[in-house]
């Protein structure tokens, strides 16, 4: 039978222990595959995937269980993620962004339209996809692979990174637009 | 919103949604699920272990300091009671004590600080039991403090 998350919470609370493990098969692969992008390191985010889980672990019966468990795990995620990377003072930072988060080279250009057939046709699309997203900043790396491949709404994704809603919805226009422009710039 | 503004994010969103599906979510390494079932079972071990530190500690330290009082106490009533007098009588002239056994052993009796040594040994007892227990599950909790220590 298919659990809801939340059911699945309660039920572990209450001392169910496989309900726990259920749950962490449920998150493993989106968990796993959000810390790989966000340290851009399999061995690493595999440290950090067991972190997060023994995290959540930890305080799962602190968790209020009228929100989202997905946003919650989420943000231990990027929390965990954010401190491993700042022990290994590798943290990414950005090379685009001014001081208020804004982006001179993405304010100047024209706003986000359906992708055009032939990037969407291209062969190896999804090589030259890997090498676009990669040169994207991580902060943009993430609103789009949380918006796209975790199908997280905005409102979700500005609870899990923390940031306001509209910080959020900006920056993920102009991620789509620095991704449409790299992946024209490939052959 | 202008509908034709809908349309077009809606267009969009199916775009890179179908964009992105080229791009399928790493697959975690086999074994890392065994990996974190194992580092949470660890976690509640250690958990486990703290809380029994914890209690052992207390109840030690409770009780040492029971045993000492109420050994304290003891010594006081018995130099304040005639079981000395009575003891020291007995060892002294022993015939007597032979030819009387029932009324010294009453006196004896009636003399004893009951209450004082009730507290004394069952706080003596909890002790050692402690201790006890301490020593049975001594590899677990001393790998712990020598962890928490280095």
């Amino acid at each position: 039978m298919n659990y809801s998350d939340q059911q699945l919470v309660a039920d572990y609370i209450a001392g169910d222990e496989k309900s726990l493990e259920i749950l962490i098969k449920r998150y493993l692969k989106p968990i796993y595959s959000f810390i790989c992008r966000y340290v851009g390191n399999e061995q690493e985010a595999e440290d950090i995937t067991q972190e997060v889980f023994v995290k959540v672990w930890r305080s799962l019966k602190k968790f209020d269980q009228s929100k989202s468990f997905k946003t919650w795990i989420f943000s231990i995620a990027k929390n965990t993620s954010i401190d491993w990377l700042r022990k290994k003072k590798t943290i990414p930072f950005s090379s685009f962004e001014n001081e208020e988060g804004k982006n001179l080279l993405t304010e100047k250009l024209a706003d986000p339209a359906p992708l055009p057939n032939k990037i969407l046709e291209r062969a190896g699309i999804a090589e030259i996809l890997n090498i676009a997203i990669n040169q994207l900043n991580p902060k943009y790396r993430m609103v789009l692979f949380l918006r796209y491949n975790d199908y997280f709404n905005f409102r979700e994704i500005a609870e899990v990174l923390s940031e306001p809603l509209n910080t959020i919805k900006s920056r993920h226009r102009r991620a789509l637009i620095l991704l449409k422009k790299l992946l024209f710039i490939k052959p | 919103m202008h509908p034709f503004i809908v349309l077009v994010s809606r267009d969009m969103r199916k775009d890179y949604e179908k964009l992105f599906a080229n791009l399928n979510p790493k697959e975690p390494p086999l074994g890392l699920f065994d990996r974190i079932i194992l580092a949470i079972k660890q976690e509640q071990e250690l958990r486990h272990t703290r809380r029994l530190l914890f209690g052992f500690l207390s109840l030690l330290l409770i009780s040492l300091i029971t045993t000492s009082l109420s050994g304290a106490t003891l010594v006081n009533q018995i130099e304040s009671s005639g079981i000395t007098y009575f003891i020291s009588t007995a060892v002294s002239d022993l015939g007597t004590f032979f030819a009387l056994w029932q009324d010294f052993g009453l006196a004896i009796l009636e003399s004893l600080p009951i209450m004082g040594m009730t507290i004394f040994l069952l706080s003596l007892a909890i002790s050692v039991f402690t201790l006890r227990l301490f020593l049975h599950r001594k590899r677990l909790l001393l790998g712990y403090l020598i962890q928490s220590f280095t």
